[in-house]
């Protein structure tokens, strides 16, 4: 065992954890906040990349370029919102619809060609893989960290304004905020937007770091996601009860998810098993919570049963 | 928070230098990056490992690591490999090839089962080498001569199905490229594009209105060549594949590269790299060696078509 060589693959596995952080921190938007499942995110991921590798290649401005996937990271959330508020199809579903379609556009976007390749040396790219152990500004790990703390800053300020506490009323209890005059259907489209804009961003950086945009980029980012927002919260959560302290642990989750995935490598074993080992941790993150709720309520009854005798 | 990373990094980067120094001059430590399992890829693979372990024994030490089909593993492992300082990467398809590129500039990279280097590298003027710490073995098949066995075989075909995945750019790059030696033949051609596993079938179902038709090198058809044979051979039309592993699927026919032969000449030229210190940046690209009509005898036989005796039967 190369201790050396783990610790030198360190910074790769965090700058990939920091960029999928950001991806995470949208599916938070949506599964925890507005507590809706949204599978669109598989879909608008490999969007963003699309578009920021259809742009870079162009000569345009890359800020410009994740700006635009952003953007039409937005609408693939519209679509979705649509689907469901308006259509009255359940979330879920009008999330894999959306992912469906997206494929197609995706291709589209691309100029039917299935793989682009954004070559750094040949473009201005905000960040790239090559530089993730150079100990300067061009290192990957401090841009996505900075856009990872203006993001959070951002999203504070946003859920801190009333129509951010309207999104967040709709997914605690959304018969109370409808109640309260919030037009749920309303917010919940604009979550997704949200949500979907930030997946895109980060499958637009990905794409940067990567080197190339390809339409099967975005498979399984969901289970990445999600399994970054669990075990932030399972290692972190207990520290953090404000909404930005919930948000970074989002990413801190990532980069685990990115540490515990190279560490696996690291260890030599067979890749053919990847796959399911990311199941198996996975399951583990989701069940700790689980035996320590058991492991609380058997206490507590104990603790009654003790009352009356 | 920030103090801490860059304090992390600077250790990491002290303890890589310490274990550059320790591993000079011992065995070479060469990674393999494979995008997922199938026939032509693993033969490709095996072939590598073949011609490296026959020039340099126990001189050298293979990492194989497969990516499982997913991309973003690509990243992951490549990122391993250069943590690792391994002395040379062989990229094994081209988002493998793309990642490892985006991972290092100085690492020696080889490439295999990559259709064209221009398109996956993005290299506009294409003359054979990239300039930079890339090159390998094109997987590009014979296209015309493709053409030609399939009107060897089926003369009095009008339409032919060219069916492919629509993820896969090196795919699309062969249909459009035999559509236009084929409709110079004089036959008309049509486009059938799958997304994945789940409309392989429909997709084919639908391909089976013409009167032949042809797979090309294409990655994901060849892991569903089952499916794709539940249909075909069914339906009575014979398929013309890009390649030997897609052929003996659900194909009668195929003007073939070995993929374990296009992985030997990967391997040959990494020795080259590793022991001769060829510069790879100015090593020309290397095609296949050969190409060998093959044919599927059970599905010849059970759509009752006769091969001429050039054809040799796969095993």
């Amino acid at each position: 065992m190369d201790f050396a060589k783990l610790l030198n693959a360190l910074p790769g596995a965090a700058s990939q954890g920091v960029i999928w952080g950001m991806m995470a921190i949208g599916v938070y938007i949506t599964y925890r906040i507005l507590d809706v499942a949204d599978l669109t995110v598989d879909g608008s991921m490999a969007t963003g990349g699309a578009v920021a590798a259809v742009l870079i290649t162009q000569g345009v401005n890359p800020w410009l370029a994740v700006l635009c996937a952003f953007l039409v990271g937005m609408l693939t959330g519209l679509l979705t919102g649509l689907f469901h508020t308006a259509m009255g199809i359940p979330a879920i579903l009008a999330g894999i619809l959306t992912q469906l379609a997206l494929y197609s556009v995706n291709l589209r976007i691309m100029d039917g060609k299935a793989n682009m390749a954004v070559n750094v040396n040949k473009y201005w790219v905000l960040v790239s893989s090559r530089n993730v152990r150079v100990l300067s500004l061009q290192n990957p790990i401090c841009l996505t960290l900075l856009l990872t703390v203006i993001l959070i800053a951002l999203l504070y300020l946003f859920f801190g304004t009333e129509y951010g506490n309207a999104l967040r009323a709709t997914g605690a209890n959304q018969n109370m905020a409808r109640a309260q005059g919030i037009n749920t259907s309303r917010a919940k489209v604009v979550g997704l937007m949200l949500s979907n804009g930030i997946v895109a961003f980060s499958g637009a950086m990905l794409t940067q770091y990567q080197g190339f945009a390809d339409v099967q980029m975005g498979r399984g980012a969901i289970v990445i996601g999600l399994a970054a927002v669990i075990i932030g919260e399972v290692v972190l959560g207990k520290f953090f009860r404000s909404l930005w302290g919930k948000l970074l642990c989002v990413s801190v989750g990532a980069i685990i998810y990115y540490f515990v995935m190279q560490i696996v490598l690291w260890l030599g074993l067979n890749t053919n098993d990847l796959k399911m080992l990311t199941a198996l941790v996975v399951a583990i993150f989701l069940a700790v919570p689980y035996w320590k709720g058991l492991a609380m309520t058997r206490r507590a009854g104990r603790g009654k049963e003790e009352k009356h005798a | 928070m920030k103090r801490i990373a860059s304090l992390l990094l600077a250790l990491c980067l002290c303890l890589s230098c310490v274990a550059v120094a320790g591993a000079e001059g011992k065995t070479y430590q060469v990674g393999v990056l494979q995008l997922v399992q199938h026939v032509a890829l693993d033969a490709a693979t095996q072939g590598f490992q073949d011609a490296l372990k026959e020039a340099l024994g126990d001189s050298v030490n293979i990492e194989v690591k497969n990516a499982s089909g997913e991309f973003n593993n690509c990243t992951t492992i490549a990122n391993d490999f250069v943590a690792g300082n391994v002395d040379l990467i062989m990229a094994n398809a081209t988002p493998a090839l793309q990642a490892s590129v985006g991972a290092t500039g100085d690492i020696p990279i080889l490439g295999t089962s990559i259709t064209d280097y221009g398109t996956a590298l993005d290299i506009a003027d294409w003359t054979g080498t990239t300039g930079i710490n890339v090159s390998g073995t094109a997987d590009l098949a014979p296209l015309d001569g493709q053409a030609e066995i399939l009107n060897e075989l089926f003369p009095d075909a009008k339409t032919v199905g060219l069916i492919y995945c629509s993820a896969e750019a090196n795919s699309l790059y062969q249909v459009r490229t035999i559509a236009g030696y084929l409709n110079e033949l004089g036959y008309e051609t049509k486009e059938y594009a799958f997304a994945d596993s789940n409309d392989v079938a429909s997709v084919t179902e639908s391909a089976c209105e013409c009167d032949v038709l042809y797979i090309p090198t294409d990655n994901t058809a060849a892991t569903y060549t089952e499916t794709i044979a539940n249909v075909v051979i069914p339906a009575g039309k014979p398929v013309i594949a890009g390649e030997e592993g897609i052929c003996v699927g659900c194909g009668v026919a195929t003007l073939t590269i070995s993929y374990y032969d296009l992985g030997y000449a990967t391997g040959k030229m990494a020795v080259k790299v590793l022991t001769e210190g060829a510069d790879i940046s100015t090593m020309p690209v290397e095609y296949a060696p050969q190409f060998t009509k093959k044919y599927n005898a059970a599905n010849c036989e059970a759509l009752n078509i006769q091969v001429p005796e050039d054809y040799v039967a796969i095993e």
